[in-house]
C-alpha cells in the first residue's frame, strides 16, 4: 500500500494488486482521498449477494413479528385511542411507510450490514451515526431479548398443555429459553442462508396461523349488526395521535433487511422493497387484527381495551378453544422468528462497528466457511439469553420483563428511525441527487416522530425510564472514549460494501476468499 | 441473473423510458468514470428525477456501478455482457502447458475462458475440433465446459432458471431442470462435469475447472474430448493429469 493513500481506519485489505489497466484504471483515477477505489470490499468476509428476494424479506417480516403484534397491539392501542383505534392504525402504517421511503433512499444506493447505523453515517456523519448505532444495540438488543422471553414463555404454556411442566415455572422458562438461544446461535453461526430459510418458514407458518384465527372469529361474528360499530367512522384526531405511538411500537423492526444489504442477491432491489412491503403487509395485518378484535369484543364488557389477552377472551366468547392453543404455537413461533431476525440484525450492527475500529476488531471477524460474523455471535447471543434469565432468577416473570423490555427496544428504534428521516435528504444532497419528494416525507415524518418520541420518552415511569436512561449516559462515556483515542476510526464509520476493482467492467476476477 | 419474469408489453411511456436508460448508458461511457447524476441529467436534457430513478435502475441491475462516495457511476461487470466476448490472448508458458497435455493424451484438448459467464474458446484443439462456439455458448446444459459454468452460477441453489427450455439434442441431453439441478450440483462437488454424447452422439467430454490461485474463482475450463463409451468410465489416472494441467495453467491464467 502506498504511503498516505488512504486516511480511513485500516480496515484488513491484501497488498494492492499490480494497477490493472484500462476502464479499472480510469475509474481508479476517478475517485479522491477519502474515497479511493479499493481492491475488495471493506465488508468482505460475509456470504455476499446470495440472498433471494423472499430470504430478504423474511427477514424483515420476522422482524416486525407481526403475528405477536396482532394478537397483543390492538387492545394496548385501543385503551388508549377508543374508537379511533383503526384509525391510529392506519396513521401508523403511513408513518412506517414513510419511514421506509427513508430508508429505501439509502439502501437502493448503498449496501449496508450495519443497517441504520451504516446509512445515517452518510447522511449525517459520525456523531449521529453513533448515536443510531448506540440506539440500534438497545433496539435489536432489548427486541432480541423480549422475543426469547416471549417465545419461551409460550412454549411453555404449549407445554404445559401437554402436561409437560407446570406452565410459566422458572425451570422450564429458563431451559427452554437456553435452547431456544443455542438454536438461534447456530443457525446464525451456520450460514445466513440457513437462518434466513427458517425464518421463512417460522414466520409463514405464524402468519397463516393467524389468518386462520382471525378468519374464524370474523365468519364465526358474521357480519356486522350495522356499521357505526366500526371505528372507521368517528374520526377523532386527539385519541388518533394517543394511539399512534403504541401502534407504531407494533411495526419496530420493519427495517431489519437493512441489515442484510451485503448478503442479498441484488441488494439495491430487494432489499428497499422488503422494507416497504413489509410496512405495507404488517399495517394491513394489523389492521385486520384490530377490526376482528374489536368487533368480536363489542359485546364483551369493557370492549377491546379492558382484555389483557384479547384474542384469549374472543376464543373463550366464541366457544372455540382450540383457537387458543394454535394462537400460543403461532406467537412463540413469530416470538422466535423475531429473535432471529433482530439477533442477525444486531450482530451486523456490531460486526460493522468491530470492522470499524469502533468496537474490539476481533468482533469484526467473519466465519473462513461459513461466511458469518460469527464472533459477534458467540459474544451477543449469551448476552440476550443470560438478561432475560437473570430477570426471571431475580423474580420478574416474562408477563413483566416483556412489556419494559419491548418499551426500551421501542425507544431505540424511534431514535434510529427519527435519524434516518434526518440523514435521507442530507445524503442525497451530499451526493447530488436531491428531489423534492424526500424533503416532504422528512418534513412530514420527522415531527411525527419526534412528538412520538417525546410522549414516549415522558410517559415512561419505573424501570423503562432507569433503562432508557441508562443508554444515553453509557453512550455518551463510550463516545468520550473514542473521541479520545480513536478519532479517525470513529470519522470514517459508516463501511458499506463499496465498489471496489472487481465490480468494474473488465475488472479483476472477484476477490472471493474462498476456503 | 435472470430477467424480471413475465415482461408485459411495452405500454405509454415505457418505450421512451427505454431509449432514456440505453442513453443514460452511452453517456456513462461518454463522461467516463465517475460521472455524476447531475451530469448526466445535464448532458441529456432530462428531468433530474428522471435521471435519477435510471440510474439507481441501472445500479440496481448492475449494469452501473456507483464508484466509492457513492456520488459517482461508472460500468459495472455485467456491462460486458452487452457486447461479444473475445478470446484473451493466450501466454506463450500456458500454451506450453496445453502442448505438453497434447502430447500425453490422445484425445481433444480444448481450454475455454469462462470469466465473462460465457463460454469462449482460447484454445481449442487442432487436430480434434470441438462443437461450434456459438453452439456450446448457447447450450451450455449440453457440454461438460458449460456445466462447470452453470455449476458455478447456480452454487448449491437451484439449477438456474434463465435458460427457459433446455433444447434435447440426443437422447442423454438432460433437459428436464431437476435432472440438471441434480447433475450440477454433483459438478459442484466432484469439481468434474462429464457429458457422454449428450451435444453429438459420437462425442463425450470431461472438463475440470481452472481456478484463480488466490480467489479461487472460475477462470477457465480445461476439457478433453473424446469417444462417449470412454468418457462414461472413471478415468482416475486420466482425470489426475488433467487436474495436474489445470493446476499448472491456474497461475498462468489468472
Amino acid at each position: 500500500m502506498r504511503p498516505g493513500e488512504r486516511r480511513g481506519p485500516p480496515v484488513e485489505e491484501r497488498p494492492r494488486p499490480p494497477r490493472a489497466g484500462g476502464y479499472v484504471a480510469l475509474a481508479e483515477a476517478a475517485t479522491r482521498e477519502p474515497h479511493r477505489l479499493r481492491s475488495r470490499s471493506p465488508v468482505h468476509g460475509l456470504d455476499r449477494r446470495r440472498l433471494d428476494p423472499l430470504q430478504v424479506l423474511a427477514q424483515s417480516v420476522s422482524g416486525a413479528a407481526p403475528t405477536a403484534a396482532m394478537a397483543a397491539t390492538p387492545a394496548i392501542v385501543a385503551s388508549q385511542a377508543g374508537p379511533a383505534t383503526l384509525w391510529s392504525f392506519a396513521v401508523a402504517t403511513v408513518v412506517a411507510l414513510l419511514v421506509g421511503s427513508c430508508v429505501g433512499r439509502f439502501t437502493r444506493r448503498m449496501a449496508a450490514a450495519g443497517s441504520l447505523y451504516s446509512l445515517t453515517a452518510k447522511g449525517l456523519g459520525p456523531t449521529a451515526a453513533f448515536t443510531s448505532g448506540c440506539a440500534l444495540l438497545v433496539g435489536y438488543g432489548a427486541l432480541t431479548m423480549a422475543a426469547l422471553s416471549g417465545s419461551a414463555d409460550y412454549l411453555g404454556i404449549l407445554l404445559a398443555r401437554g402436561g409437560i411442566g407446570t406452565g410459566r415455572s422458572a425451570p422450564v422458562f429458563i431451559a427452554v429459553l437456553l435452547v431456544l438461544a443455542a438454536a438461534a446461535t447456530a443457525l446464525m453461526v451456520l450460514g445466513i442462508r440457513l437462518a434466513a430459510r427458517v425464518m421463512l418458514l417460522t414466520e409463514a407458518a405464524s402468519i397463516t396461523l393467524m389468518l386462520v384465527i382471525f378468519g374464524t372469529l370474523l365468519a364465526r361474528h358474521g357480519p356486522p349488526d350495522g356499521l357505526p360499530g366500526l371505528g372507521p367512522a368517528r374520526p377523532d384526531l386527539g385519541a388518533t395521535a394517543a394511539g399512534v405511538l403504541p401502534a407504531l411500537a407494533a411495526f419496530i423492526g420493519f427495517e431489519a433487511a437493512a441489515a442484510l444489504g451485503v448478503e442479498a442477491r441484488r441488494p439495491f432491489r430487494t432489499v428497499p422493497r422488503a422494507v416497504q412491503w413489509t410496512a405495507g403487509a404488517s399495517g394491513l395485518l394489523l389492521l385486520l387484527a384490530a377490526y376482528a378484535q374489536q368487533l368480536g369484543l363489542d359485546d364483551v364488557p369493557g370492549g377491546l381495551a379492558g382484555q389483557r389477552e384479547p384474542v384469549g377472551a374472543l376464543a373463550t366468547a366464541q366457544r372455540l378453544p382450540w383457537l387458543s392453543v394454535l394462537l400460543e404455537g403461532g406467537i412463540a413461533l413469530s416470538f422466535f422468528a423475531a429473535a432471529l431476525a433482530s439477533a442477525t440484525a444486531l450482530v451486523r450492527v456490531v460486526f460493522s462497528m468491530g470492522r470499524e475500529g469502533i468496537a474490539p476488531r476481533a468482533l469484526g471477524a467473519a466465519h473462513p466457511r461459513h461466511r458469518t460474523p460469527h464472533l459477534a455471535i458467540a459474544v451477543a447471543l449469551p448476552l440476550m439469553a443470560a438478561v432475560p434469565v437473570a430477570l426471571r432468577l431475580a423474580g420478574v416473570d416474562a408477563g413483566r420483563a416483556l412489556p419494559v423490555l419491548l418499551k426500551t427496544a421501542a425507544f431505540g428504534y424511534l431514535v434510529a428511525y427519527l435519524l434516518i428521516c434526518l440523514a435521507a435528504p442530507v445524503f442525497l444532497h451530499r451526493i447530488g441527487e436531491l428531489t423534492l419528494g424526500p424533503v416532504v416525507v422528512t418534513a412530514i415524518c420527522a415531527p411525527v416522530l419526534m412528538v412520538v418520541l417525546g410522549a414516549f420518552v415522558t410517559t415512561q415511569s419505573g424501570w423503562a425510564l432507569w433503562a432508557i436512561g441508562a443508554v444515553p449516559a453509557a453512550g455518551a462515556l463510550w463516545f468520550g472514549w473514542l473521541r479520545l483515542r480513536r478519532p479517525r476510526e470513529l470519522a470514517a464509520v459508516g463501511i458499506y460494501d463499496e465498489t471496489s476493482a472487481a465490480d468494474l467492467l473488465h475488472g479483476p476476477a472477484a476477490p472471493e476468499d474462498r476456503g | 441473473m435472470s430477467p424480471p419474469r413475465e415482461p408485459a408489453a411495452l405500454s405509454g411511456r415505457q418505450p421512451r423510458a427505454v431509449r432514456n436508460a440505453l442513453a443514460v448508458l452511452e453517456e456513462v461511457i461518454a463522461i467516463g468514470p465517475g460521472a455524476t447524476a447531475k451530469e448526466i441529467s445535464r448532458a441529456l436534457g432530462l428531468p433530474s428525477a428522471t435521471t435519477y430513478r435510471l440510474l439507481n435502475l441501472l445500479v440496481a441491475e448492475e449494469y452501473l456501478v456507483r464508484l466509492p462516495g457513492l456520488g459517482g457511476f461508472a460500468l459495472g461487470r455485467r456491462a460486458a455482457r452487452l457486447c461479444v466476448p473475445v478470446a484473451p490472448p493466450l501466454p506463450t508458458a500456458a500454451r506450453a502447458v496445453l502442448d505438453h497435455l497434447r502430447e500425453v493424451i490422445r484425445w481433444g484438448v480444448h481450454l475455454a475462458d469462462l470469466t465473462t459467464g460465457r463460454i469462449v474458446l482460447t484454445d481449442p484443439d487442432p487436430d480434434h475440433p470441438p462443437s461450434e462456439e456459438a453452439l456450446l455458448a448457447r447450450h451450455p446444459h449440453a457440454s461438460a465446459l458449460g456445466k462447470l459454468l452453470l455449476a458455478e452460477e447456480a452454487g448449491d441453489g437451484e439449477f438456474a432458471a434463465h435458460l427457459p427450455e433446455p433444447h434435447r439434442f440426443t437422447r442423454h441431453t438432460i433437459t428436464d431442470p431437476a435432472g440438471l439441478t441434480a447433475e450440477l450440483k454433483e459438478v459442484a462437488a466432484a469439481q468434474l462435469a462429464r457429458q457422454c454424447g449428450e451435444l453429438r452422439p459420437d462425442r463425450g467430454c470431461l472438463a475440470v475447472p481452472v481456478r484463480h490461485p488466490a480467489t479461487g474463482a472460475l477462470v477457465a475450463g480445461l476439457a478433453l474430448a473424446g469417444p462417449p463409451a470412454r468418457v462414461a468410465q472413471p478415468n482416475g489416472e486420466l482425470i489426475a493429469v488433467l487436474r495436474e494441467h489445470a493446476d499448472r495453467l491456474a497461475p498462468l491464467l489468472a
